[in-house]
């Protein structure tokens, strides 16, 4: 008898232009890399990133009339301090880069900017003006793993962005493909609930997730019963879809047969980071408990997170942990108890190095290989719009801390880059080149033009060589 | 052999040149045995060998050598010899010739090869888009074919579009609800479709449901089920009226099907009936039509063991998820039914086929009428389709609906239309919405040009708007339709209301303009104001609720002025002032047309610190009479929407230009560019695009190819890549910077070049009409008077409402379309019956 399994089998092979998603390939086995998987964290921030606060305070004074005319160097972070807010990751140093000078004009910018600075074109709130993949997702199909892909957020309480229910799975700030938004996670709660319901001790989880793995057997054979019925592409319409679904049981039955290890790393989290009113620095804490648990465990290699956006209502904030801080009214300069507009600034930045702090150390006490779970990981830490609260994208700062394993050649430095319009100058789109290049994708340049810099006939295609 | 034909047979055995190097090189892909049979053997080596020999291997290819080549390189050379052989691309039409039965037999056999190894035949191929001019265009026009007309036996993915309509289905929205609901969307509902960005038709039955797809209608099942429980479940008291999970997510249908609801309601477990009965409302709901036995036995006892799990409630939503996730709700199903007649054909049935007609016409399911049709077995003949297509046509309510949503922003509002599908195919055939994906340096068009950002699609967006007003003026004239659309010099510009309204505004306009030109109204305002009251509230230049006249004064002033500008001037101003709330009318110099006055001329008129401007601009005297000529420009080809779509970011694209027209209007063949060609226009100060083209594509290899495109785009050369017509090209290099800009969104001053715009047309078909052209606007009268042009229109028709491509046996049918336009003087309405009257439309096989 031709069951299930061996008529999709025979099915898929048989058939052209069998299209899965790739998480779905992966848990059909697609090939995977014997090293151990590469790991990359995008956490981005909103109401922009200022380029001056990202100097080291102890710079010489060439370097400081360099860095003030936007002129190219480079120097070794060991040399020098950092910034007062980064001192949580000082003990990171070695491994971390302050990238200066890349540019986003290409990218949409000021208030909100949607999947824009991942996906290096101009997004808004139209679906259409999703063009591609955005390079998380990119990264993430290169390294698959059973989720493939996770996105967590404090969504902001108003502004342009998805909105409206902090605590729930809503378009995200990255894209699966054109016109695809992808689905983040608002609370700690609903993503610990989705994410490791599988291995949920709370009976009515386990109801739900045995009414769901019914639901989709029942699926799985109904549309297999179809497509056993017809031949050739008609065949491949449905059996593709069966397969799909078969590919999702599969991954849940992967994700049970990892719950050992899931269950190992199952977010500790205290009762406050669960509620449905949590602070928004709680709410950052927790979703960086499910960062790591989803890390840790193997159920991802990929976690993009939007640590606040222009439209966050801030609660929590160190100092001012009774104030309700919106950071659009920070942007144009408001202060809000005892601080003024720039001490908030910093201190939302402090804030921020210390959820950084807490991911990297967790994952170096993490044994991997002949090192620990950091050597394979990459952690991008950037805002989502440009250098400022009304920005034109001209700079976008960064600050990386790379893995001993990293295929970038830049940890342990300040580095600024080219000015805008200056040769040599290099883009968003050059930068995540360079990242996809180093992993293996060849592609030629990710990202939108600028049509600016084209009109002055810069090149402006391809990875910045300097960093492979 | 034409010469489009001959640049494709280069193009492959250039293209298998490089086959042929990598499979010397791909040492791990082991060749499979293969045995050439001896007929086929013979056939190869009599009329191929001589070129394609172990001594020749001219293009580097020898056909005498397939079975040591390895597999994938063997495969691909058999795939790309098998197009070659079967359109006649090979051998060159100076060698002798194989007989048609040596081609099927050499056909064949490729065709088997690739079958047993799993690689898509010809056959396969010829269903992409991109192959759809192949089958040769006289031919299918010779009246010579005989074979019957059949569209394959198909499941076709919904469009976009569909699906919204089968979630209001689901939900049994009607009337204004569904109107609104149809804009508006739901919350959590995300539309899993999304149709390519290309040029020309664009919904194919092609496309599979996939891993994509699902993940979407996963979480769509779960948002659309828990919805349509919620009304019981508040009557139950499980719920509050106002308790929502997401307070920005707070629709629900007013009520739950009653068969839900009686579950819902229940504290015991519901009986078989009671589910069955559920199992049926929600196939209903969500397939249109009833459960089989089979299908009622299955889902009863996944839902009555769900129920023992999770309770009535949650165990019925499971059975609604489940239902929503069946591929059938994502796809068209047409197969047929009944005995197959003499050709082996087998007619659609009436439920198909009411769907058939419907989703042709719309997006919508049939209308009670059809449905009716289809159950009193009214809808078996031609006759039958025949008399619903027009009924249907005629019909201005069923597919009203808007053009094009996503248009919809802050300031434009796609047009409501009777039948937005006709309006679909044309923008999909000209492909002028993509000028809303082409982003352009703004500070280039001398600041007038906005690109599109949020909440609004900027310049390209009102382009478009208007390009589609064009369309829907040239459709419901139904009259000479492709010659128009292709040549009418009148356009759409800035038509903010209809003639009528825009003749009286204008009217009172004036007279208030007359009436208080020569009082003191720039230093007494409110006593002009108090005088002449009436008249200015009529003009709607006063609030008529207003009871502080001063408050008025910066409306009043700002209109005068604006009048003094226009009408004080001899011109007719705009029917919507610059100063009022929300303008963003700034694009009329994508026409050419002189520009209108700016907001920031009026700012501050009321205060004492305003300078009245002592300039005297020529501002463009508007045309309340729309649509009005505009010199220089035909049709649509020649619209700026158009023109954008079809230009790089900084320049024109006379390459992109000329292969639409090439496969669009002729229906040509314009092969891809290689994979080995770095295609880059060379930068060069003192050169103009056209110079340096042809730098670019001189090449004997290059120019096989760009003969077909280049002499064709380059005569809209007279236009720029924001759609303005030009006699001289600005040289945009850093090197011929004459001056920078000093507005802050002003251009940069370049050298120029006297501009050329003359072209070459070839490939009509028709000796009078081929030849050397002045310009764009030459072209097109030529290719408006084509024979070939019309039925390559024709052509995309049949692909845009059949969703395939047109094959040799569907010849009558393009004939008859054909025949309908001609005899009708050229009405698009009569090529629509006609094609969803034919037996490629009825019959499946």
């Amino acid at each position: 008898m031709l069951t299930r399994r061996a008529f999709l089998q025979a099915s898929a092979a048989t058939s052209s232009g069998l299209m899965l998603a790739p998480w779905l390939q992966t848990a059909f086995g697609a090939p995977q890399t014997s090293s151990a998987p590469r790991r990359f964290i995008f956490m981005h921030k909103g109401n922009g990133l200022f380029p001056q606060v990202m100097v080291p305070p102890s710079l010489s004074n060439t370097d400081k009339e360099k860095e003030q005319r936007k002129q190219p160097f480079s120097v070794d972070l060991k040399e020098h301090e950092l910034p007062e807010w980064m001192s949580s990751v000082a003990e990171h140093k070695s491994q971390m880069t302050i990238l200066q000078g890349l540019s986003g004009k290409m990218c949409t910018t000021g208030h909100h900017t949607w999947q824009s600075s991942l996906g290096v074109y101009k997004a808004n709130e139209a679906l259409t003006s999703i063009k591609w993949a955005t390079v998380d997702f990119e990264l993430a199909r290169m390294f698959p793993s059973p989720l493939e892909h996770i996105e967590l957020a404090c969504f902001p309480n108003d502004g342009g962005n998805a909105r409206g229910n902090l605590n729930g799975i809503e378009k995200g700030f990255s894209a699966r493909g054109p016109q695809q938004p992808n689905y983040a996670f608002g609370s700690p709660k609903v993503a610990l609930r989705e994410l490791f319901k599988s291995v949920s001790n709370n009976q009515s989880d386990r109801i739900q997730y045995e009414l769901e793995r019914r639901v989709l057997e029942f699926t799985a054979g109904s549309q297999t019963g179809i497509a056993a019925q017809v031949s050739g592409t008609e065949r491949a319409k449905v059996a593709n879809y069966a397969e799909s679904i078969d590919a999702i049981r599969a991954r849940n039955q992967k994700l049970e047969e990892m719950s050992d290890v899931i269950r190992r790393n199952l977010p500790q989290l205290d009762a406050k980071y669960l509620a449905d009113d949590l602070s928004t620095t709680d709410r950052q804490w927790g979703h960086t408990e499910i960062l790591l648990a989803t890390l840790i465990s193997g159920m991802t290699n990929v976690v993009t997170f939007t640590v606040d956006e222009l439209g966050t209502h801030y609660t929590g904030l160190n100092g001012i942990e009774n104030e309700r801080v919106n950071l659009h009214d920070v942007g144009h300069g408001k202060g809000f108890g005892s601080l003024n507009a720039d001490e908030i600034r910093r201190t939302v930045r402090t804030q921020h190095m210390a959820l950084i702090d807490k991911i990297i150390t967790r994952l170096k006490a993490v044994p991997e290989a002949d090192g620990n779970m950091f050597d394979n990981t990459m952690l991008f830490y950037f805002p989502d719009n440009g250098e400022t609260h009304h920005s034109t994208g001209i700079e976008w700062p960064f600050v990386v801390f790379s893995g001993r394993n990293a295929k970038l050649d830049i940890a342990g430095r300040y580095i600024r880059l080219p000015h805008w319009g200056e040769e040599g100058h290099k883009t968003l789109g050059n930068w995540y080149t360079t990242l996809l290049n180093a992993y293996g994708n060849p592609i030629e340049h990710y990202g939108e033009l600028d049509v600016a810099l084209e009109k002055m006939k810069r090149n402006q295609k391809g990875p910045i060589s300097r960093f492979v | 052999m034409n010469r489009v034909q001959t640049i494709a047979s280069y193009l492959v055995l250039a293209w298998l040149l490089l086959l042929m190097t990598q499979a010397s090189v791909c040492a791990q892909n082991v060749a499979g045995d293969v045995t050439v049979p001896k007929d086929v053997a013979a056939v190869l080596n009599k009329f191929c060998a001589e070129c394609h020999g172990e001594q020749t291997r001219e293009a580097e290819l020898r056909l005498d050598s397939l079975a040591s080549l390895e597999m994938t390189a063997r495969l691909e050379v058999i795939g790309k010899a098998q197009e070659q052989i079967v359109f006649g691309l090979m051998p060159p039409r100076d060698a002798s010739q194989p007989s048609a039965e040596q081609r099927q037999l050499v056909s064949d056999w490729f065709a088997s090869e690739l079958r047993k190894n799993n690689t898509p035949t010809l056959e396969d191929n010829l269903r992409l888009p991109n192959y759809g001019n192949r089958v040769d265009h006289a031919k299918l026009f010779s009246g010579g074919v005989t074979a019957k007309p059949f569209t394959p036996a198909r499941r076709w993915l919904v469009s976009p579009q569909i699906f919204t309509e089968r979630v209001l289905d689901v939900f049994q929205l009607q009337g204004q609800e569904r109107d609104g609901r149809r804009l508006q969307g739901f919350y959590g509902v995300t539309n899993p479709f999304v149709l390519p960005d290309q040029s020309g038709v664009r919904y194919y039955d092609l496309t599979a449901l996939d891993g994509g797809h699902l993940l979407v209608m996963l979480g769509n099942a779960q948002w659309i089920s828990a919805r349509q429980l919620r009304a019981a479940r508040v009557k139950k008291g499980e719920l509050k009226a106002d308790q929502w999970e997401n307070q920005m997510d707070r629709w629900s249908p007013k009520t739950t099907p009653a068969a839900f609801e009686q579950i819902v309601l229940k504290t015991d477990a519901p009986s078989d009936e009671e589910i069955a009965s559920a199992v049926q409302a929600q196939f209903e709901c969500v397939l249109q039509r009833r459960a089989t036995d089979e299908e009622v036995r299955k889902y009863v006892a996944l839902t009555r063991d769900a129920i023992m799990l999770g309770g009535n409630t949650e165990g019925l939503r499971q059975m609604l998820v489940t239902v929503l996730l069946e591929s059938e709700f994502l796809y068209r199903l047409e197969f047929g039914a009944g005995p197959p007649d003499v050709h082996g054909r087998v007619k659609l049935s009436p439920r198909e086929a009411a769907f058939a007609i419907s989703y042709a016409l719309g997006d919508r399911g049939p209308d009670a009428e059809l449905k009716q049709a289809a159950d009193e077995g009214r809808l078996l003949s031609q006759e039958d389709y025949r008399r619903e297509v027009q009924r249907l046509l005629a019909d201005q309510n069923y597919y009203c609906a808007p053009v094009d949503p996503s248009l919809n922003g802050k300031h434009i509002q796609s047009h409501v239309t009777s039948h937005p599908k006709l309006v679909r195919f044309v923008r999909e055939f000209f492909g002028y919405p993509a000028a809303m994906k082409v982003f352009k340096d703004s500070p280039r068009s001398g600041g007038y040009y906005q690109n599109p950002d949020r909440g609004h699609m900027g310049s390209p967006g009102w382009l478009v708007q208007e390009a589609d007003e064009f369309v829907i003026a040239c459709l419901k004239q139904d009259d000479r339709v492709f010659e128009t659309l292709l040549t009418m010099d009148r356009f759409f510009v800035y038509h903010n209301m209809d003639t009528q309204a825009g003749r009286e505004c204008i009217e009172l306009w004036k007279r208030s303009y007359e009436a208080i030109k020569d009082s003191d109204w720039k230093t007494k305002p409110e006593d002009v104001m108090n005088e002449h009251f009436k008249l200015l509230v009529a003009a709607k230049i006063l609030d008529p609720r207003t009871k502080e006249l001063w408050k008025e004064k910066r409306s009043f002033l700002s209109y005068m002025y604006y009048f003094q500008d226009t009408f004080g001037q001899g011109r007719t101003p705009f029917t919507r002032g610059p100063f009022t709330h929300g303008y963003s009318y700034h694009h009329s110099q994508s026409y050419s047309l002189p520009p209108l006055p700016e907001r920031g001329r009026y700012e501050r008129v009321e205060t004492p610190r305003y300078k009245e401007p002592r300039d005297k601009p020529e501002y463009w005297d508007y045309p309340v009479e729309q649509p009005f000529p505009i010199a220089h420009r035909k049709g649509l080809l020649t619209h700026p929407a158009w023109l954008i779509a079809h230009s790089q970011n900084s320049a024109t694209d006379p390459i992109r230009r000329g292969k639409w027209i090439r496969e669009k209007l002729l229906a040509g063949s314009v092969p891809d560019v290689p994979i080995t060609v770095d295609a880059q226009i060379p930068e060069h100060a003192d050169k103009t695009l056209r110079e340096r083209l042809a730098t670019a594509t001189s090449k004997q290899e290059c120019w096989k190819c760009h003969q077909y495109m280049n002499p064709l785009g380059l005569a809209f050369e007279m236009y720029d890549d924001f759609g303005r017509r030009r006699t001289a090209e600005s040289l945009e290099h850093p090197d011929s910077l004459i001056a920078k800009a000093t507005a802050k969104y002003g251009a940069d001053t370049y050298k120029t070049a006297p501009l050329i715009s003359t072209g070459r047309l070839e490939g009509t078909g028709d000796a009078t009409l081929d030849g050397d052209v002045t310009n764009a606007l030459d072209m097109i009268d030529r290719l408006a008077k084509s024979d070939r042009v019309r039925q390559s229109i024709i052509r995309h028709a049949f692909r845009f409402f059949l969703g395939r491509n047109e094959l040799l046996s569907d010849s009558q049918t393009l004939i008859d379309a054909d025949r309908a336009y001609v005899s009708s003087g050229g009405s698009f309405q009569a090529v629509v019956v006609s094609l969803l009257s034919s037996e490629s439309i009825m019959y499946r096989k």
